[in-house]
């Protein structure tokens, strides 16, 4: 067939100046744009963040599930356990705390140069303003303690292993 | 050997473990927690500062995946901690769960692989005092990893046992420390003790303003699975006050695990009422509910209900989750009534046969009434005498029990009924740090003795007795009467030796001779030498029988040497038997022999 092909291909182009200007146009066309290949799967520390909330708090079973039918009650109540466990496991590998003492409301000093990352000014902000009315105290880490991955890159990116039960 | 920079101490408890430390240079150290690498799944490690001593048997399959892997367990024969707690739920058959309990079990052999107790033949099952030694390795490789700079095998370490261990079970905790790869000379300290270490370290020296010549400690120690009594007298010695352990309870096999269970069946059955049947592992959910519940429903102000909610177990959380609401009445009834309920000081331990919650295999207590338990602790040999029970006027509670403040101030409001017109003893409270008080005692304890500090005076917490055989004429079908010979008084220092006055025992050559061996912790009066020829089942336990084998070739008269027995305490606590020949120097050391159960 390839060979076939080739010979009539041959002849048409010699005896044919436009099927050759049509063939040579299309052998120069620009290479078809491929996916890039996805890179390989690692377990990154978001991932390693969400299997902890997953495993201790359900954080992810929850926020898939539609909650569309259910009762407030009913929602209420798993709640209550899926708040708890999540915001233990946070407190552990974060330590979570306020990141300004004063109370929310309170005047709060600014320092001279702000970091962008520490202070959010809103309102009537200029530069030489020293002070301001604290509305949020914000939050920061106090350590940074995510669990270690020991399993294969196979599962790097699975988040919660299929259960299954043997009788 | 260089001199040891810290000093280590370790709780191995029945479900929890915990290792604390302390600087043996700095002026003022701090007690530190060390956080233990463990898998909390199958596939993720990390740092806990509680191991649980739950041990997982992998199957080959899980071996050879390669996930089950820390550096510290690889050569181990299974998985140490928070991954084989959550597994003793979902594989009850490869799980070890509880062998501290086992360890003290003298109906068993405690060589022999027989843990999880039930399990089937293909698990490569463990022995007691190995899965100890698992457990302390791990604890010990964990330091290694974190302090490489001091070698655990060169620090001072302190390792705590209940304080009713007896001499048999410390013996097998020793061995396993010994198998773990613990240094020669680490010491025993009873787990009362350490808490109180702790609180001592936590006063200061404000404790001497606090206590004083006459007090009386109770140390109330209700961990998972055991109950741990203990009485420390606060005496004067040359014009300074001295702690002096003056008694220890019974092993009592009834801890906070069983009055979550017991809250958990009763919620158990309010799901039945709504036609919920639960599984296993929604049983182990309902097991962590319950326990929070009785927290807040106990508390002095709690509320008068508490939702308990299992969530569902597939993808479907809030569609797969049922609840009920616990009332405060329920819970009160079930745990005041079921675990404390109100007595007399001269009641004893009911004994009943089967109880709703029994393990199959470990001689759980079939009265859960730690309230009698004590009182019979406190009355002590006088049963019927209630003037006579000793009156503590502190109290130093210990366990994650006594995180329930209402369950502290109920302990506290019997002392008022049993002691009318006296005032109730006062609580010691300061260091709330209920999980970890013991290792952290433990620590300061190496600390006090490298350095010096009040020391808690005990010596043996039990008074021990040899078997003898009465000769004389056989009666066809009833053993020989047995006689008790008191070889190690009740309190019995470290570091000192007694040849027990007695008649010289025959003992034959060539094979092994066997005595029975029993202890006591209530009578503190008994003399070495002295015989008894009867005795109240429960003062006198049997525990294991001791072992002494004369070689064949030992120059005897008539098959036999006569012997007089010697006992020793080491300084590191150890309790040892001698059978000292007395027509010769030779002496023979007596082993307990558990292989031979």
């Amino acid at each position: 067939m390839s060979l076939s092909l080739a010979i009539k291909t041959f002849f048409r182009t010699i005896r044919d100046k436009s099927f050759a200007a049509d063939l040579s146009a299309w052998l120069e066309r620009p290479a078809p744009v491929l996916p890039k290949p996805s890179p390989a799967p690692r377990r990154t520390a978001a991932i390693e963040l969400l299997a902890t909330l997953q495993r201790e708090g359900r954080l992810v079973d929850f926020l898939q599930e539609s909650i569309d039918g259910y009762s407030d009650a009913q929602i209420g109540a798993a709640v209550r356990d899926i708040h708890r466990d999540c915001s233990q496991a946070l407190d552990r590998l974060f330590g979570l705390q306020s990141l300004r003492a004063e109370a929310e409301g309170e005047s709060v000093e600014l320092p001279a140069t702000r970091d962008p990352g520490a202070w959010k000014l809103t309102g009537r902000v200029d530069s030489e303003a020293s002070q301001g009315i604290l509305r949020h105290h914000g939050w920061t880490l106090t350590r940074h303690e995510l669990p270690a991955w020991t399993g294969s890159d196979d599962a790097a990116w699975i988040v919660a292993p299929a259960e299954v039960e043997i009788s | 050997m260089s001199d040891p920079l810290y000093s280590i101490g370790i709780d191995l408890g029945t479900t929890n473990s915990a290792l604390a430390y302390v600087s043996l240079a700095d002026e003022a150290p701090t007690v530190e927690l060390l956080e233990i690498p463990q898998m909390t799944t199958a596939t993720v490690a990390e740092h806990r500062p509680l191991l649980p001593s739950f041990l997982y048997l992998p199957t080959d399959v899980e071996r050879e995946g390669g996930a089950l892997q820390l550096s510290s367990v690889k050569q181990a024969s299974g998985v140490v901690g928070q991954f084989a707690r959550a597994q003793s739920a979902d594989v009850p058959t490869r799980t070890v769960a509880a062998a501290k309990s086992w360890l003290c079990h003298s109906g068993v052999d405690r060589h022999q692989a027989i843990l999880p107790w039930n399990a089937p033949e293909d698990v490569g099952k463990v022995s007691p005092v190995a899965a100890s030694a698992l457990y302390l390795r791990h604890l010990a490789d964990a330091w290694n990893q974190h302090h490489p700079e001091a070698p655990f095998k060169q620090q001072q370490v302190t390792l705590t046992v209940p304080a009713s261990f007896d001499a048999s079970a410390r013996d097998l905790t020793r061995e396993a420390a010994v198998i773990a790869g613990f240094p020669a000379d680490f010491i025993l300290l009873e787990e009362p003790q350490a808490a109180l270490y702790a609180w001592l370290a936590h006063r200061g020296e404000e404790w001497r303003k606090e206590l004083h010549v006459g007090d009386m400690i109770l140390v109330c120690d209700v961990g998972g699975g055991t109950t741990d009594f203990t009485l420390i007298a606060v005496e004067d010695r040359d014009g300074d006050l001295e702690l002096s352990r003056l008694a220890v309870g019974n092993h009592i096999l009834v801890g906070g695990d069983n009055m979550d269970l017991t809250l958990a069946f009763t919620v158990q059955e309010l799901f039945k009422e709504q036609g919920h049947t639960l599984d296993a592992w929604q049983s182990v959910s309902l097991w962590h509910a319950c326990r929070l519940a009785k927290e807040a429903l106990l508390a002095p102000d709690g509320p008068e209900s508490h939702p308990v909610t299992i969530l569902g177990r597939g993808s479907k959380v809030i569609g797969g989750s049922l609840s009920v609401e616990l009332h405060r009445d329920v819970a009160q009834k079930t745990l005041l009534e079921g675990f404390l309920p109100p007595c007399e000081i001269t009641d004893k331990p009911q004994k009943r046969p089967a109880s709703g919650f029994k393990q199959l295999g470990l001689p759980y207590e079939s009265d859960t009434a730690i309230t009698r338990h004590l009182a019979r602790f406190l009355a002590g040999h006088t049963q019927t005498d209630a003037a006579a029970a000793k009156r503590p006027t502190h109290l130093l509670f210990n366990g994650g029990v006594f995180k329930s403040a209402a369950l502290k101030e109920r302990v506290r409001s019997f002392f008022e009924q049993w002691f009318p017109g006296e005032e109730a003893p006062a609580s010691l409270s300061g260091s709330e740090d209920l999980d970890f008080s013991v290792a952290r005692g433990a620590a300061q304890y190496g600390r006090i003795k490298q350095a010096g500090g009040v020391r808690i005076r005990g010596g043996t917490a039990r008074a021990y007795y040899i078997g003898i055989e009465t000769a004389g004429l056989a009666v066809p079908g009833a053993p020989r009467p047995l006689h008790a010979l008191c070889v190690v008084p009740h309190g019995m220092e470290e570091g000192t030796s007694i040849q027990v006055p007695s008649e010289e025992i025959g003992l034959v050559v060539g094979e092994p001779m066997h005595f029975r061996f029993f202890s006591s912790a209530r009578r503190v009066h008994d003399q070495p030498g002295l015989l008894l020829t009867r005795w109240d089942e429960d003062d006198l336990q049997e525990t294991d029988s001791l072992e002494a084998e004369l070689p064949a070739a030992a120059n005897a008269e008539g098959g036999y040497v006569p012997v007089r027995i010697e006992t020793h305490v080491t300084e590191l606590g150890v309790l040892e038997c001698w059978c000292a020949s007395t027509v010769s120097d030779e002496r023979w050391k007596l082993e307990f022999s558990v292989r031979e159960n």
